[in-house]
């Protein structure tokens, strides 16, 4: 091993002039380093220090929401929020002591909040919301002895109506530790207000807007000297939605003190037009922060106020579901106008005795007789010669057991039976009796009042379901039109055309002469169906699904009250003071009743 | 082989590989620093965890580098050269856009900046070009020869625009054609020139590079806007006097007045954090590796050997004069990393290779 060098030696120079400017390079950085960290180091420290630079946000106005007639339903009011720089608090104890009193809280609480949630001496901890103007006064009138406060204007959410359409709206709040984690963090940070729930949950995008700031040189006093930088929060889009005031708050009047949904939507477009859930809540309580009482009231209130029933709540659809079964009878060949089944009041399998609400039996019923007076063993019949399988099959094609496409977040699936579900949950075989409660709407299945609507929705449009929506249009914050929702299919279904044509004249001489007559109103085609459900929780459930033949579109309408009794009695008046608002029709003293002779008979189950 | 690379190991120069090693965990501390606050409620160590990533990958590619005997590029180094023009030429049509600039290549899953790997291979290049030529240099017009070559990647990372990256290209050529004894008086002949022509270059640059310029030499003209980055930075590195203000402690620093400063403004977390004694820690860290540089470009094989070590000097020396010259506003604001610091995946595997140049050419300039 030798070494050999092989590189000129005039070369071996140049890399020595080369170090020697790498040392008088490396020398320069020292003095220049010298000079500005020793000897105007302090000077420059101080700067960084008492030229102190304060970062406030500035957040920006979330958009505001409409309704389809323009009418106002949710903007923003400002609020002063009251926080403290804790850098610049030098006598802790006295503060406290001082803004408590203005602010008529204990000083240990503010001294507990700037502990809790201190996170560097720079970044404001909240004390205080949404404080009155005589308190903003004294504040500022004694900021002198008041260091390190600071006063934030931050737009606050106001719900005009209090609780209207709230499952609908939905709520705001601060973003938490979970959905940080789960969203682009880069975008957002602890304390932003985000939509938590409805439409400001699933338009959150739209309507927040981006939130500008400033950093601004302030002198001890915490004065404002310059804006270094400042940056314009960008307001969020306003949204106009499809629902109508008016009508939505009719609905609500009609739900008060009840539990229930109402559904009204324009069948050709998805346009939903009302949406109750009762009972509800007031969303402004979420506003600046729930308090943890009115919080567990909400909670655990055993009437679920903060649930939408609509798409949240699963129930038993009763009779409603015949129609169902008879689209898949119709469908697969089981039946047909000409076939007639005699109904003697009772149904017979092997030892079971099932029952039509009618006593006495309803005699021979064509498919139409059958839906329109609701009759049990008309649909017991159907159900067995389907069986479960082919029933399954027509409960998945209509949207059973899956989401409705809507502009909603949260949805319930609901659940649909099928014998390798009873085997998977109860670990039981599918009795042939498991199908005929089923062919009756009773039973296992669960559906949300929405999954009902859809059905409906689809006998009015004779297959094709648009996309369900609140929204109308998006309108940008200086005031364009940005979005208008045009309708959109979401799904198309083929039905032999007799299949929607007898369904049609069932659900037409239910409202004629059926179990629906309360809702006829000789001046509209109206057509629709009536449930009464039997559920385990006590009282049955009252449901009507129904729809208006109207020029433009037809309207659809779907009413169901929990635990509310029969939904001849119960829903369908609701449903027909609905279509009455709607249409401006004024009331009939005293309804022409065509079918009152028989109409005790219909507060029976099954009607 | 086994023999050989322990005899290669023996030879390896402990006293550069250690510095890096130490200069590695520095840059990851600091690093830790000015980033752990970035993503409120997010993961602190994000930006850590990538560079701990890349810094392996690093070392896995120096090691690397050092199994093939530097010789290689006599052949190859004609390669390399035409690889950097394709890679800088897709730019121009696939290219991703940050902050205004066209610097990245997306190849497949990776990013990469071939304005970066056109570095490394500009010094390979010149290394051979200049090895092969020397003889030559003493006509002037052979001598503008390598100003074309290297004027040809200038002009096109220029068109992207990155003005900091060109500066590079340039300096790695001058040193380079100076340690390969070209004439001083031709070199002062084209720096006379191109300071006359700056006037015509004015006309070339974008308005933010000519901003960038103006703002350099006054920064108070517009203490809002650009001229912001340098004050922050003069004020965050000042306030660190002596001793610093300690980790995480530094004002400027943690609450983000400072831009960039976990890539191009990272020493001025080091100024304030870490005081002057951090600031002069980090120098002499650096300024050992560049001595080992010089030492190994003196006592290499041969010229080649030589050649490749100085571009791998002119390279961390550039960077590294660049950018604290710009934290602490002395020299304009061109947006050049800091070696071993700043964040960033191309720059830092570029490091390890530069680094990897100079252990190679050290580990076999003996005969076998």
């Amino acid at each position: 091993m030798r070494e050999s060098s092989s590189v000129p030696e005039e070369i071996k120079f140049r890399l020595h002039y080369l170090w020697i400017f790498i040392i008088i390079s490396f020398t320069m950085l020292v003095v220049v380093l010298w000079y500005f960290q020793l000897v105007k180091g302090e000077e420059l420290a101080q700067k960084a220090v008492e030229n102190c630079i304060r970062t406030l946000v500035e957040d920006a106005p979330r958009g505001e929401i409409y309704d389809r007639n323009n009418k106002l339903l949710v903007t923003n009011r400002p609020a002063v929020v009251v926080s403290v720089i804790p850098g610049e608090v030098e006598d802790l104890e006295g503060l406290s002591e001082r803004l408590g009193e203005i602010l008529a809280i204990s000083p240990r609480e503010i001294k507990d909040k700037i502990k809790e949630y201190y996170v560097n001496p720079f970044k404001t901890v909240k004390i205080f919301d949404d404080c009155n103007i005589n308190e903003v006064i004294e504040i500022e009138e004694r900021q002198d002895e008041l260091k390190g406060v600071v006063l934030e204007i931050q737009p606050r959410r106001k719900y005009l109506y209090q609780d209207l359409a709230a499952h609908s709206l939905g709520y705001v709040g601060e973003i938490n530790r979970e959905e940080l984690e789960r969203v682009n963090a880069s975008e957002f940070q602890g304390g932003d207000i985000i939509g938590k729930a409805g439409l400001e949950k699933y338009y959150d995008n739209i309507l927040r807007g981006e939130k500008g700031g400033k950093e601004v040189e302030v002198d001890a006093l915490g004065r404002e000297i310059t804006t270094l930088l400042y940056r314009k929060p960008i307001p969020g889009k306003d949204i106009v939605l499809t629902i109508d005031q008016e009508l939505q708050q009719f609905g609500e009047n009609l739900l008060t003190e009840k539990k229930g949904v109402i559904i009204v939507s324009d069948a050709n477009s998805g346009e939903i037009i009302t949406l109750v859930s009762k009972p509800s809540y007031n969303p402004n309580v979420f506003v600046g922060g729930i308090t943890p009482e009115e919080w567990k009231r909400l909670s655990t209130d055993p009437d679920y106020p903060l649930s939408n029933r609509s798409i949240q709540g699963t129930y038993s659809p009763g009779s409603t579901f015949k129609v169902v079964t008879a689209i898949a009878a119709l469908e697969e060949g089981i039946t047909d106008k000409n076939r007639e089944i005699y109904c003697s009041g009772k149904f017979k399998l092997s030892d079971q005795v099932f029952k039509c609400w009618k006593e006495g039996g309803h005699g021979k019923l064509d498919i139409i007789g059958g839906i329109s007076h609701s009759c049990n063993i008309y649909f017991y019949t159907l159900g067995q010669d389907l069986g479960i399988e082919k029933m399954n099959k027509y409960m998945q094609k209509i949207g059973f057991g899956e989401e409705v496409a809507i502009d909603l977040p949260a949805q319930s699936l609901g659940t649909i039976p099928s014998a390798g579900w009873k085997q998977r949950e109860f670990n039981e075989i599918w009795y042939p009796g498991d199908t005929v409660n089923l062919s009756i709407g009773q039973g296992y299945l669960l559906i949300t009042p929405f999954q009902l609507h859809n059905v409906i929705t689809t006998i009015a449009t004779e297959g094709i379901i648009y996309k369900y929506h609140l929204l109308k249009e998006i309108i940008s914050s200086d005031g364009k039109l940005e979005k208008q929702s045009q309708p959109e299919i979401y799904r198309k279904m083929e039905f032999y055309p007799n299949t929607i044509k007898l369904i049609k004249e069932g659900l037409r001489d239910t409202i004629l002469e059926g179990t629906g007559w309360r809702v006829n109103i000789k001046e509209l085609e109206i057509f629709g169906k009536t449930g009464t459900a039997q559920n385990p929780q006590g009282e049955t459930h009252a449901w009507f699904m129904g729809y208006v033949q109207n020029d433009d579109s037809p309207l659809c309408i779907t009413v169901f009250i929990e635990n509310g009794g029969d939904g001849s009695e119960a829903a369908a008046p609701i449903a027909r003071e609905m279509i009455e608002k709607y249409f401006n029709i004024p009331k009939e003293k005293n309804p022409k009743i065509s079918y009152l002779k028989n109409k005790d008979a219909f507060s029976i189950i099954g009607g | 082989m086994k023999r050989d690379l322990g005899r290669l190991s023996e030879n390896i120069d402990y006293t550069l590989l250690i510095t890096v090693v130490i200069l590695c965990f520095f840059g990851l501390i600091v690093l830790y620093s000015s980033t752990r606050m970035t993503t409120l409620g997010g993961d602190g160590y994000f930006y850590v965890k990538r560079q701990i990533e890349w810094m392996v990958i690093g070392y896995a590619i120096l090691i690397t580098t050092l199994l093939v005997d530097y010789h290689f590029v006599e052949k190859y180094s004609g390669l390399f050269y035409v690889a950097a023009f394709v890679l800088l030429a897709m730019i121009f049509f696939s290219g991703r856009t940050t902050y205004g600039a066209r610097r990245w290549l997306l190849i497949g899953p990776f990013e990469f900046q071939p304005s970066e790997f056109a570095k490394l291979a500009l010094i390979v290049f010149l290394a051979d070009f200049l090895n092969k030529n020397r003889e030559k240099l003493e006509s002037f017009l052979y001598f503008l020869i390598p100003f074309g070559y290297t004027g040809i990647f200038i002009l096109m990372v220029f068109k992207q625009p990155d003005l900091g990256t060109s500066m590079v290209y340039l300096a790695i050529l001058v040193i380079m054609l100076f340690v390969a004894g070209a004439r001083i008086k031709y070199l002062l002949t084209v720096f006379v020139v191109a300071l006359s022509s700056i006037p015509l270059l004015w006309i070339f640059l974008k308005d933010y590079q000519k901003n960038r310029i103006i703002l350099f030499l006054n920064p108070n003209i517009d203490p809002l806007g650009g001229g912001y980055n340098v004050i922050q930075s003069r004020i965050a590195i000042g306030s660190g006097g002596l001793f610093g203000k300690g980790l995480f402690g530094g004002l400027q620093s943690q609450l983000h007045f400072l831009p960039a400063q976990h890539t191009d403004f990272i020493f001025s977390v080091v100024g304030e954090e870490l005081g002057f004694l951090g600031t002069l820690f980090l120098l002499g860290l650096y300024a050992i590796i560049l001595w080992r540089g010089i030492k190994i470009a003196r006592e290499a094989k041969d010229l080649l050997g030589s050649l490749l070590a100085s571009g791998a000097v002119a390279f961390l020396l550039f960077h590294i004069l660049v950018n604290i010259g710009m934290a602490l506003g002395v020299l304009p604001a061109t947006g050049l990393p800091l070696p071993f610091l700043s964040y960033g995946g191309t720059f830092m595997i570029s490091n390890f290779i530069v680094i990897g140049m100079l252990l190679n050419v050290e580990i076999h300039k003996i005969k076998m």
